[in-house]
Order: C-alpha cells, then sequence, then structure tokens
C-alpha cells in the first residue's frame, strides 16, 4: 500500500447532474423558446447529429479518415423513401430498413476498402458517394433520376389498430430528439465498453493493439459498417422530414459536413459532436438569411476554426467536463 | 527443464525477393528459459521474429507453441490464443491514453470471449475491468511508474515507455514473451531496472523470455543460453561463455 493512494481531495462540487438536468430541460423546452426557422435548424443539427456520430466512431475513436458517411446517408434515404411510398410501411420500419441496406451495404464495400492505407482509403471511401450519386441519377425505373422521389408520408406510426402521425415542426423536433438521445446513448455504451477501448487502441497504434490480441481487421470492419448503419437512420429521418429525396441527397458536401461536424466538435468525444452538429449545421443554416455570401461566410468560419482551435473544440470541452466535475 | 520445450521453430525460412532473410532456422525455447538471440545487423533477427510473432508469413518452416503449432497464425491470435506476446524495436504504447489504461487494453482480449462481454454488459465483465484494473496498478506499482500514472504515456521518457510496454505484455499472464531490444535508446540507470523486470517476470511468474539484445553484459547476465545469428543462418548456439569464445562468432562480428 502507497500513501498516495487514495484519490486526490476534490476542490469543488460535482455539476455533472445540474448541468444535465439543466440540457434536458433546455431541449425538452427548445420549441417554446425558439421560432420555426430555428427549431428547423435545430432539427436539421440532430439529423445530421446520427452519421455525424458514426463518423466519429469511425475517425475519432477508430482512427480511420472516411468520406463515405453522405453515400450511406442518401442509401438510408432511397430506402426509407422506397419503403414509404411503394409499400407505405410505418415510420420505425423505413428507419431499421434504412439502418440495416445501409449497414450491409458496407460490408462488401468495406472489405475492400480498408485494405487501403490512410490516403487511399480516403480516395475510396470518396469513390462510394459518387457512385452512390451516379446510381441515384441513372437507376431512374428505381429512383426517378433527377426528379427524385416525392411525396414521402411524415413519419406516423401504427401499433396494431390504433396509429398517429407525426406533423408539424414541433412534433417532429421531439421525434428527432427522441432518436438523437438513443443514438447518442448507444455511442456511449460503445465508447465506453472494452470495445471501445479497443477502438482507441486501433487509432493509437495499429501494430500494437494488434500485438496485444485486438483483431484489427474485424474490429475495423464491423466499426464501418456500425458506423453506415448510423448514417443510413440519419437519411432515413432526413428522407422523412423533406418529404423528398433527390441524387442530391448524395453530395460530396453531405460528407464533408459531417466531417467539420466531427472534426471541428472534438473527434474521440461525444459532446463535441453534439455541440459540433449544432454550431456547424446551425450555422450553416443561419447564413441562409445572407445566401448569396452564405458559402463564402462559412469558408471564412471554418479557417477562423482551423487558426484559433486547430484541435475542434475538443481541448475546450475537456476542460469544461473537468470544471462540471469539480476538479481544477 | 522437463518435458516439451515452450517454442519449437524448425526449418524456419522467409525470402524479400531474392535475399533470403531467414534460412532454415531451428530454435528452440525451453520452459522457464531466458534465451538470447543475437547476431550482426542485418542477420535477420528482427523478420525470425517477426515470423515467429505472426507479424509475417514464413515461407517455410514451422512454429510451435506449447505442443501446438501456430506457423502462419496472425499476430493478434498468437497473442490472444496462445499468450505468446512480443514487444517491438521501436518502443510503442498508446500514447494519448494514461498508463493504467494502456495496460487494461492490453490484458483484456483474453478474456471477454463473447459479444455481451464485449460491450461490457453485466457484473461479471464489469468485475472482469475492475480486476485487470486491479492488476494494471499493482503492475505499475511494481514497474516504479505510480507518480507518472495519469499522464498520457506518450509524454513520458523512452525509457519509461519501455517499463510501460513490459508491464502491458505481462497483463495477459503470458507464456513466452519475445523482446526485440529492450535496451536499446534507454539510459544506463533504466537498464538495470528493466533487467529486474525480466528477472521478476521469469523468476515470480515463471515466463519464459527469448530476447533479441546487442548489449552483451546484459545477455550474458540475464540468459542461460544463447542463439548467434548470421546472415539469416544459425551460427552458433550454447551457454552464453562458450558463444563468447567462439571463434566463428568473433569473426562474425568483426566481419573476418
Amino acid at each position: 500500500m502507497s500513501l498516495n493512494e487514495s484519490s486526490l481531495p476534490l476542490p469543488g462540487r460535482d455539476l455533472r447532474l445540474p448541468f444535465g438536468l439543466a440540457v434536458v430541460v433546455l431541449a425538452c423546452c427548445a420549441p417554446l423558446l425558439l421560432g420555426n426557422y430555428a427549431l428547423h435548424a435545430v432539427i436539421i443539427s440532430l439529423i445530421f447529429l446520427l452519421p455525424a456520430h458514426g463518423l466519429n466512431l469511425l475517425v475519432g475513436y477508430t482512427g480511420l479518415l472516411s468520406l463515405a458517411q453522405a453515400a450511406f446517408f442518401g442509401v438510408g434515404a432511397y430506402v426509407s423513401a422506397l419503403m414509404a411510398v411503394h409499400w407505405g410501411t410505418p415510420f420505425y420500419v423505413n428507419l431499421f430498413g434504412a439502418g440495416l441496406v445501409a449497414g450491409v451495404l458496407a460490408l462488401p464495400l468495406g472489405i475492400p476498402a480498408l485494405r487501403l492505407r490512410s490516403t487511399s482509403f480516403v480516395m475510396c471511401t470518396l469513390g462510394f458517394v459518387i457512385i452512390g450519386q451516379a446510381v441515384a441519377k441513372n437507376w431512374i425505373s428505381l429512383t426517378r433520376g433527377d426528379m427524385g422521389l416525392s411525396a414521402i408520408p411524415k413519419p406516423y406510426f401504427a401499433l396494431g389498430p390504433a396509429s398517429f402521425a407525426v406533423s408539424g415542426t414541433v412534433g417532429f423536433y421531439y421525434l428527432v430528439l427522441a432518436i438523437a438521445a438513443l443514438a447518442t446513448f448507444v455511442v456511449w455504451l460503445i465508447v465506453t465498453s472494452p470495445a471501445g477501448r479497443n477502438m482507441v487502441a486501433i487509432r493509437e497504434n495499429e501494430t500494437l493493439a494488434e500485438s496485444v490480441g485486438v483483431p484489427t481487421w474485424r474490429y475495423k470492419l464491423v466499426v464501418f459498417m456500425i458506423s453506415a448503419t448510423f448514417a443510413g437512420f440519419g437519411g432515413s429521418v432526413y428522407a422523412h422530414y423533406l418529404t423528398v429525396v433527390s441524387p442530391l441527397t448524395f453530395q460530396m458536401s453531405n460528407s464533408t459536413l459531417m466531417l467539420i461536424i466531427v472534426l471541428g466538435g472534438g473527434p474521440g468525444t461525444i459532446s463535441g459532436v453534439v455541440f459540433g452538429s449544432l454550431l456547424f449545421v446551425g450555422l450553416s443554416e443561419a447564413l441562409r438569411i445572407a445566401p448569396e455570401l452564405r458559402m463564402v461566410a462559412y469558408g471564412f468560419c471554418l479557417l477562423a476554426l482551423v487558426f484559433w482551435f486547430p484541435k475542434g473544440f475538443a481541448p475546450l470541452i475537456t476542460r469544461f467536463w473537468t470544471m462540471l466535475r469539480g476538479r481544477s | 527443464m522437463t518435458g516439451l520445450p515452450i517454442l519449437d521453430i524448425t526449418g524456419l525460412s522467409k525470402s524479400y525477393g531474392a535475399i533470403r532473410a531467414v534460412d532454415g532456422v531451428d530454435l528452440q525455447v525451453h520452459r522457464g528459459e531466458i534465451c538470447g538471440l543475437i547476431g550482426p545487423n542485418g542477420s535477420g533477427k528482427s523478420t525470425f521474429f517477426d515470423c515467429t510473432s505472426g507479424l509475417a508469413r514464413p515461407n517455410a518452416g514451422s512454429v510451435k507453441l506449447d505442443g501446438q503449432d501456430i506457423t502462419g497464425w496472425s499476430l493478434n491470435r498468437i497473442a490472444r490464443e496462445g499468450r505468446m506476446l512480443r514487444s517491438f524495436q521501436k518502443t510503442v504504447t498508446f500514447g494519448a491514453l494514461d498508463i493504467e489504461e494502456n495496460l487494461v487494453i492490453a490484458g483484456q482480449m483474453f478474456t471477454f470471449p463473447s459479444v455481451a462481454s464485449t460491450f461490457g454488459f453485466g457484473a461479471r465483465s464489469r468485475a472482469r475491468v475492475d480486476g485487470l484494473r486491479q492488476r494494471a496498478r499493482e503492475l505499475i506499482r511494481l514497474s516504479g511508474l505510480w507518480d507518472v500514472r495519469t499522464q498520457p504515456a506518450g509524454n513520458l521518457s523512452g525509457g519509461q515507455q519501455k517499463l510501460i510496454q513490459f508491464a502491458s505484455m505481462l497483463m495477459p499472464e503470458p507464456k513466452l514473451i519475445l523482446l526485440d531490444e529492450p535496451m536499446a535508446g534507454i539510459n544506463p540507470k533504466l537498464i538495470e531496472r528493466v533487467v529486474e523486470a525480466i528477472r521478476y517476470a521469469n523468476e515470480q511468474l515463471g515466463v519464459s523470455f527469448l530476447v533479441i539484445e546487442h548489449n552483451i553484459d546484459v545477455i550474458t547476465s540475464i540468459c542461460q543460453r544463447v542463439a548467434v545469428l548470421d546472415q539469416g543462418r544459425k551460427l552458433a548456439e550454447g551457454t552464453p561463455a562458450e558463444i563468447m569464445r567462439n571463434q566463428a562468432v568473433r569473426e562474425a562480428y568483426l566481419g573476418g
């Protein structure tokens, strides 16, 4: 026994619980506090949080930079739209269908892609987005090409004889909030588990991880699939929210936006990605007041970020949590 | 030293193009032994290690660990199922993580067989993680790294990282450890500590060792037996004293 084994005395109070409660209250009251347009921006943020969570597992925890998220996002959106339009299945069935198809599709794509090293892997994942868009544009009998699929019903739930539809921005907000909260919880479960620890080991040093018994290849493949599943969920919710999908769902800028959320918010942290999605998607939506300057202004904001916060907001967020825990 | 050797390598060969890096080497490590492996630069020691530990696939020959044929197994499988671990010449740790986390990662795969426990559900798997933490703390204290335990491993000195790496390899209760130049690039004071750590693991925990090392003093003080590689072949084998007297070994080292 050594003397300094006992933990250090805490100089402050643990404020995590009150902070968590404040966030919950704020999230629940948001429709009362925000205008319709701001609420719309928050909904889009929460939708993008899903693929961003998936990407964070891949980039932030396992150390694999991927641009393929938009491809799986698009696949999820189309699967959901097609199921809803052709079969009239309820929302939650479409949601799981979208996640499942995206996740399963990631397996044959991941097997060759993950054999590539760093830069080649990034290029390969970029290719998936371009292929996805080409398929959506040209497989006209299924996707109606550039016209896209429209009149996707608003989410409705059918449990036995009872069914109700979620309509209106406020209703949709609560639906997305519930899904985003659930997804965040699932990510938390993954990253705090022994498997999550192994993912971080792969990020830190793949060969060393391998040498202490981590089957790195299997891990990378499974994380790639989980990440795609999250993107598929996001795409599904997106399709049901906008009620239309077009080949633009597969656009490259969706992938970059997801990457900005993760890298800017704080790769390898959950709260950073939540913060990042609210900030970067919110910013992108807020800048619509000046449509001509929107992308220019957005670019300048990113430049400022790179100069002032080269590691994203992760260090700030870590300090914030330490402060809340009451340690100096 | 009765029964099967813990590691039995026969006719191991590996070529890169026209270069035969390792050319039909036989080597045995007996249970409880510390066996040294020396040789001039480029003699094939590291390739030999890579083929034995599963990092590279040998072209020919077989590797038996504790009587089981493990030729062609992957590095992670040999570590997980064979409990044979290896270190790397260039010291590596999971740099962003603290020492305890480094050790827990090294220890955990060996005790998580199912999906449920992989994700840490249930009291049993949580108890396992707690057990690993306890063992990690014990090893951290033994390695004399207690004071720096909360720092990211990447911030520590090369020697300290060597000790972390060594402690990591003890986490899963290994049968055999392959050490690739454990003394390279660390200061003389730490050499003493690494030697102590090897002796402790060998005597108290019953771990066998195969050690590549250039520091002859260390080799002669810890090894019971030494094998010499030169140009991919085994040149000699014997006690440290015999090897020191061997004319062929002297010539290989002096380039004669």
